[in-house]
């Protein structure tokens, strides 16, 4: 929550403080622009991965994980179905672009009005459930989206496997495996698109968590009889929150439907849920940011950590030690829970970004002390 | 209206409703069993060993969540260890089948005992969600560690002689050792039921779940009984492990998959409820196996051959569970307001 709050004390008034003040304010929406765009130029470093084919899906999971937590993060409500929203954002968009010859932007816009009156459906009938039985219902309904998908009703569908043929838009372009987007004779990398759109999808979450509605949903985690008693509607919060969180979840499914150039049922699965619980608690489900963190980490580690084989240390012109770890970091995700479960237990709501920030504060901490003493 | 019925006292007539719903029940289950008869026996075996599977994970399931309100994903982890741990006796150790049977699931509680002091205590009275994402992340490491030891292909054991027979039953055969599971898992429900029911252990157990504090109170050691409660939950859970392995086959998929059937089993019954896990468990099993062979007999006498979905199957159970919790929000035996 820190993230949005700044105390500023504007007594002296200068250039340098009135940016200061504005960068304070806005560092959300400037540390996600930022981030969008330094995704690939990082992952693409010979040090990490050497390609940045992966970017766009990590992006687009960013995004996914982000609207999850608007759920667990901000009202506390753990969905284990969250993936029937990724999947109805990249199934209904799919179904526009390659069954009705429907633009692209037509079919997502339906695409999240069929998440979004989905979602408020399914949180009339439980929002009011306690935790346990608002997790399984959740899983409940996120497993009959997934048969409804492979049961294929009408061959809209495509049973299990998807829809693959002419589920890209016209102005996509492919050229050796790389994307383009070509909008009025202007043609740019599909990845400046993707990171827009998902910059764009942060930029609402954000302005819906620090508005009044976003606040009282934390009133509404932090102490659901206190916010009861103070004239809160908890019921009705908790159906729009689970409602607009199932929205961002479509359109983070609608550009993933074009980046995968169609949907696939294991869109729709468990594991898809779980995974994007996973990628929040890991990262940090306290934090905005937080999230973004830990879809990085998980989708980095897939791709590093499987192609990584010998651990060379200090340097590879140098081998002093030579590790073999290729039979064991193909199991990445054993450290990955390892690691998961250890942050639950010492502190189920920091995750990564909270032990990044606690670092960093400490850091600037003894900066600032040490500049005070001299 | 304004008469606030009495439980049990209330001995209300069928609406119409009802009345038509179970006769048009009834009238399919005659036409299904009379048209097929071999089919019908040989769903209503497979939903009963089916079901009896579920309910020795789910009887895990509810202790530990009634007793020290963990909601336990890792006990479907535990549940495919027995499977494995029995394929490592059986078909690597050459170990026969009647050792593995006893040896493999006390193996899977002494993880289980690893799993309660190394994770869980530290998450007892917290926020019921730290327990659940714990074990959701203990889940997913005793499955990547079940990948890398044994490898992701299926695996299987050979039954010994006297269980790999099929028993002739007239209309149709089944594997005896379909009939043993079922055995083996009736006497370990009968058994789990008395020890709480009727055993002063069960009873400082029961104590200790309606209100820990005053048990402890009194001079109960709850620590103790918290662990044995929790490696009985594990090793029923490596039992159950065992037969379905024995009898189907294994893969790393069945964690997944059991656990959530597991939890439906659970909050269908009622969590807290044993006898209510086994109803249930029953009850998924039965619906899971007999609708696709009702709804197929339908379709033959209806000529509607839309009726006839395929793979319903493996959403009835779901479908049971919404009802259910929308209908009667504790589930069919839950105790009023617990974890509601």
């Amino acid at each position: 929550m820190s993230d949005r709050t700044s105390t500023i004390n504007s007594n002296e008034v200068g250039v340098f403080t009135a940016l200061q003040s504005v960068v304070g304010r806005y560092r959300v929406p400037i540390g996600a622009l930022l981030l969008v765009f330094s995704v690939r130029p990082v992952v693409s470093m010979d040090l990490l991965l050497g390609y940045g084919a992966v970017a766009n899906s990590i992006l687009i999971w960013m995004l996914f994980a982000a609207s999850f937590n608007i759920l667990l993060g901000y009202t506390g409500l753990l969905s284990f179905g969250h993936a029937m929203f990724l999947g109805i954002g990249a199934y209904v968009t799919a179904i526009g672009l390659a069954r009705f010859d429907s633009p692209f932007v037509l079919s997502a816009l339906v695409a999240l009005l069929v998440a979004g009156v989905v979602a408020y459906l399914i949180a009339r009938l439980i929002a009011q459930k306690g935790e346990i039985y608002f997790a399984m219902l959740t899983l409940a309904f996120g497993t009959t989206a997934h048969f409804v998908a492979n049961y294929d009703p009408g061959g809209l569908t495509g049973g299990t496997t998807g829809i693959a043929g002419g589920a890209v838009p016209a102005w996509i372009e492919t050229e050796r495996g790389l994307k383009y987007v070509s909008l009025g004779g202007f043609q740019f990398d599909w990845y400046f698109f993707v990171a827009a759109a998902v910059f764009v999808g942060l930029l609402c979450i954000w302005q819906l968590v620090r508005s009044p509605f976003g606040r009282t949903l934390v009133a509404i985690r932090e102490n659901r009889d206190l916010a009861r008693a103070m004239g809160i509607n908890t019921y009705r919060y908790k159906v729009w929150a689970f409602t607009l969180s199932g929205v961002v979840a479509a359109y983070a499914g609608a550009i993933l439907e074009v980046n995968e150039q169609g949907a696939t049922l294991s869109l729709l699965t468990v594991q898809t849920s779980g995974d994007v619980i996973l990628m929040t608690v890991l990262g940090g489900a306290n934090y905005f940011f937080g999230p973004l963190a830990g879809a990085f980490v998980w989708l980095f580690a897939e791709d590093f950590l499987t192609d990584f084989e010998t651990l060379v240390l200090p340097l590879e012109q140098f081998p002093l030690i030579r590790v073999d770890l290729s039979g064991v970091l193909s199991y990445w995700q054993f450290f990955l829970g390892l690691l998961f479960v250890v942050a639950v237990v010492v502190a189920p709501r920091e995750g990564i970004w909270g032990l990044f920030r606690s670092v960093v504060k400490k850091a600037v901490d003894r900066i600032k002390s040490e500049r005070d003493n001299a | 209206m304004n008469e606030i019925p009495l439980p049990g006292s209330s001995s209300r007539s069928l609406s119409l409703a009802e009345a038509a719903i179970w006769s048009v029940l009834l009238l399919v289950t005659v036409l299904s069993a009379v048209t097929r008869p071999g089919l019908f026996v040989d769903q209503v075996l497979g939903g009963l060993v089916y079901g009896l599977i579920l309910v020795l994970i789910a009887l895990g399931l509810s202790i530990v969540l009634g007793l020290l309100g963990i909601v336990n994903f890792a006990h479907g982890a535990l549940f495919m260890l027995g499977a494995y741990f029995s394929y490592q006796f059986m078909a690597v150790w050459g170990v026969s089948f009647w050792i593995a049977l006893i040896a493999a699931p006390l193996v899977v509680g002494l993880v289980g005992v690893v799993i309660e002091r190394g994770v869980l205590r530290y998450l007892y009275d917290e926020d019921p969600l730290n327990g659940l994402l714990a074990t959701f992340g203990l889940s997913l490491m005793i499955g990547e560690a079940t990948r890398a030891i044994w490898g992701g292909a299926p695996k299987s054991v050979a039954a010994p002689q006297i269980l790999s027979k099929g028993m002739d039953l007239g209309i149709t055969t089944v594997a005896r050792i379909r009939l043993f599971t079922v055995l083996v898992a009736v006497i370990v429900i009968a058994a789990v039921y008395l020890l709480i029911e009727r055993t002063d252990f069960g009873l400082s157990v029961r104590a200790g779940v309606l209100d820990r504090e005053m048990a402890e109170f009194l001079g109960v050691n709850m620590n103790v009984r918290f662990i044995s409660m929790f490696v009985l939950g594990a090793t029923i859970a490596g039992l159950g492990g065992v037969l379905r392995g024995t009898a189907v086959g294994m893969d790393v998929a069945m964690d997944e998959q059991f656990i959530i059937l597991a939890f439906v089993v659970v909050v269908v019954g009622g969590i807290g409820s044993l006898f209510g896990s086994v109803v249930a468990g029953l009850l998924i099993g039965g619906t899971a196996y007999l609708t696709p062979l009702y709804l197929s007999t339908l379709a033959s006498i209806t000529n509607i051959e839309a009726i006839n979905v395929p793979g319903i199957g493996g959403l009835v159970p779901y479908l049971v569970m919404i009802v259910v919790l929308l209908v009667r929000p504790r589930g069919l035996f839950g105790q009023e307001g617990f974890l509601e």
